[in-house]
């Protein structure tokens, strides 16, 4: 296998230094302005693809911008094999809500993402791809809502662009707009009643929400949370970093992605749906070589690459830059899934974010 | 996905076969549910681990793992109540990278995780689909913290990772009649904190500067629909997907006993606003299958000094008598 590439080009002086930056109390982030929970400003808009049923586009202002577009196609369900007498005839008069209550498939929702520079099967789209999907079926009530009859349902694609190369990790950038998308998604209204063929209103003024919203829903239709958004998060010594850059992820002894919704129980905080961590990229970068065993520098070069090793084991907090080893305490996850869920906690505020977008 | 179709072979059809079913399950509905296994273990209690390393002569490092089915085979059906798991991990290197590649200042890590076509109910193809790469990647994360990396410049090593039986995602009964269980992935958890555990016994069996030895470990959180006392959820370790009707939220971590630390967390499903429960329970399960992993280690290496102290002993003796036919 051909190298990663480094994502960023720095010395490991700059490294060091850059750590050292964002590990003091309070940090120093690269965009002084910012404090540790800061996100980077961004242009977002929706409905920008008409051929598509939602689409939405944001850009970030370091340059990285992402469109989505969101397709539904009604398709054919597969003729399952029915054990037992036919229990189903006798049921169906219960509430629509009901009846379509656990008859979705994970398979109804297809996402593909596409980044340049990457293969469709290279490890970063595969890896996005499924922690977006797995984030959006998680609760399964999307998939429930895609339900038309025993015979049809809706087939929902999306699909995400990467407009530009991935300056820095596009997790985030990619579940805010697939969120935003999802939000404006609205599927043709349908006229035909229970098992016959799907007629659909042709009036798209009378289509419904794929997400309704909460004021002006009908009580009968199922309430439903907002789609997932993802939030990064790293961990640099004992300080918490939201929403890092490319530079700044270099440097991270650990990074992890969260993914939530809005809680459906209370108006405040979110629940989680889905954690990964994300390898971070410092493992990759160069150690630095200190001036005591640098003959450049009037050092004396270790005699033996024993030696050297015992050298280089002893200069574990001299400044010296030297990559992160280990993984993250248990203590500082459950400290990060606290600050991104808790009641005015950070996703609360992006998913206010990203709905007044949507009314604005 | 066109490059992903396999064009080089007379494949199957991808639909896949179906559990057959019987005249007998349609007649009395009430039979099938008869047939459902169900959790004997107690809820903190693991799956018996079998680990056995230096299986591959020509691997730098190898290991097996085995996680045998925990129900007793039935004689009324031929279909096995629950499945078991069954992975092999090997190592190649850390060897010098080709001339072509550019200059890399740490051991490149490349993880490859595949599933055998017969592994699961559903035949995998021979190309590896989005399911095992993002497995590979997540072995990769779990991985990459753990190895020392910057002793090896401008090297790198092959961790290729085949499963032979994989976890299913719930019972059998339940994919053919609902489908709601087809695709939720449960079974994936647990068979990346198999393949975390015999990588990383591969890795120490390789003889790669570590900084502790990772183990994975899953725990779930359950709804038993069974007690009267509906919506019931309960945390479990190390669940078997096929013996809960519904999970509702499961995590698998690689954790690192002796520093407390975590490479890797893979946690989905509906958790709700506090994960810790879930992520202490998996650390527990982790422990649990370190302590096989040590006790495998210690073994394999106890013999391989046995049989270098003998080699030695019998190197000794026949250089002697070398000595004297020559002398």
């Amino acid at each position: 296998m051909a190298p990663q590439q480094p994502l960023v080009n720095l010395s490991p002086a700059e490294l060091s230094f850059l750590r050292s930056t964002l590990a003091q109390s309070p940090p120093i982030r690269l965009d002084v302005t910012k404090g540790p929970r800061d996100f980077r400003s961004m242009r977002a808009e929706y409905d920008v693809l008409p051929a598509a049923n939602g689409s939405a586009r944001i850009a970030l202002e370091d340059g990285t911008e992402a469109l989505v577009g969101v397709k539904a196609e009604v398709e054919r369900s597969r003729p399952r094999p029915t054990l037992g007498e036919q229990e189903e005839v006798a049921t169906a008069a219960g509430g629509a809500a009901d009846e379509s209550r656990g008859k979705g498939q994970n398979s109804w929702v297809e996402m593909s993402v596409e980044v340049p520079g990457f293969r469709e099967d290279d490890a970063l789209p595969v890896f996005l791809a499924s922690m977006l999907t797995e984030s959006l079926l998680a609760s399964g009530e999307l998939k429930d809502r895609l339900y038309i009859n025993t015979r049809f349902h809706w087939k929902l694609y999306v699909d995400i662009l990467l407009l530009s190369p991935p300056l820095s990790y596009p997790l985030a950038l990619l579940s805010m707009t697939t969120h935003l998308a999802l939000l404006t998604t609205h599927l043709p209204a349908l006229k035909s009643e229970k098992d016959e063929d799907p007629l659909f209103d042709d009036d798209w003024a009378a289509a419904v929400p794929l997400y309704p919203n909460r004021a002006d829903a009908n009580k009968t239709a199922p309430q439903l949370g907002k789609p997932p958004v993802i939030i990064l998060a790293m961990a640099v010594g004992s300080n918490i970093i939201f929403d890092p850059a490319k530079e700044e992820l270099a440097v991270a002894d650990a990074v992890l992605a969260v993914a939530c919704t809005n809680s459906t129980s209370s108006s405040t905080g979110a629940r989680i749906v889905s954690i990964r961590t994300i390898d971070p990229p410092s493992h990759l970068t160069p150690p630095g070589v200190p001036n005591s065993i640098n003959s450049a520098t009037g050092g004396t070069v270790p005699t033996s690459s024993a030696d050297a090793l015992t050298q280089r084991e002893l200069l574990a907090n001299s400044g010296v830059w030297t990559p992160p080893r280990g993984g993250m305490k248990r203590g500082l996850v459950s400290q990060i899934t606290k600050m991104v869920v808790e009641s005015g906690g950070v996703a609360e505020e992006v998913i206010g974010a990203l709905a007044a977008i949507e009314v604005g | 996905m066109a490059m992903n179709t396999d064009r080089r072979r007379n494949n199957a059809p991808s639909g896949g076969t179906g559990a057959p079913v019987f005249a007998r399950t349609i007649r009395e509905p009430e039979y099938l549910e008869n047939l459902r296994p169900s959790r004997s273990r107690g809820p903190n209690e693991l799956r018996r681990i079998f680990l056995q390393t230096s299986i591959i002569p020509s691997a730098s490092g190898s290991a097996y793992l085995e996680i045998p089915s925990s129900s007793p085979a039935t004689s009324s059906t031929l279909i096995p109540p629950t499945s078991s798991l069954k992975i092999t991990a090997s190592i190649q290197g850390p060897k010098p990278l080709p001339r072509s590649a550019p200059f890399s200042p740490t051991l490149l890590l490349t993880t490859t995780v595949k599933f055998a076509p017969f592994a699961t109910r559903h035949r995998r193809g021979y190309i590896r689909d989005s399911a095992e790469r993002d497995l590979g990647v997540h072995l990769e994360t779990a991985l990459r913290g753990v190895i020392i990396g910057e002793r090896w410049p401008k090297s790198g090593v092959d961790v290729v990772v085949t499963i032979l039986e994989g976890d299913e995602d719930g019972w059998w009964g339940d994919s053919t009649s609902e489908g709601s269980a087809t695709g939720s992935g449960w079974g994936l958890l647990n068979v990346l904190a198999g393949c975390i555990t015999v990588a990383s016994a591969a890795i120490t069996d390789a003889g790669i500067d570590c900084v502790d030895v990772v183990c994975g470990g899953v725990a779930a959180i359950t709804r038993n629909t069974e007690s009267r006392q509906d919506k019931e959820l309960a945390r479990v370790l190390d669940p078997c997907p096929a013996e809960h009707k519904e999970v509702v939220a499961a995590c698998v971590v690689g954790y690192l006993a002796s520093r407390d630390e975590i490479t890797e967390i893979w946690m989905k499903g509906d958790v709700g606003s506090d994960p810790d429960g879930l992520v202490e329970g998996a650390t527990h399960a982790a422990v649990g299958s370190l302590a096989v992993v040590k006790e495998v280690l210690l073994e394999a290496l106890q013999t391989k000094f046995q049989g270098q102290l003998e080699g030695n002993e019998g190197g000794l003796k026949r250089k002697a008598q070398d000595v004297e036919m020559t002398g």
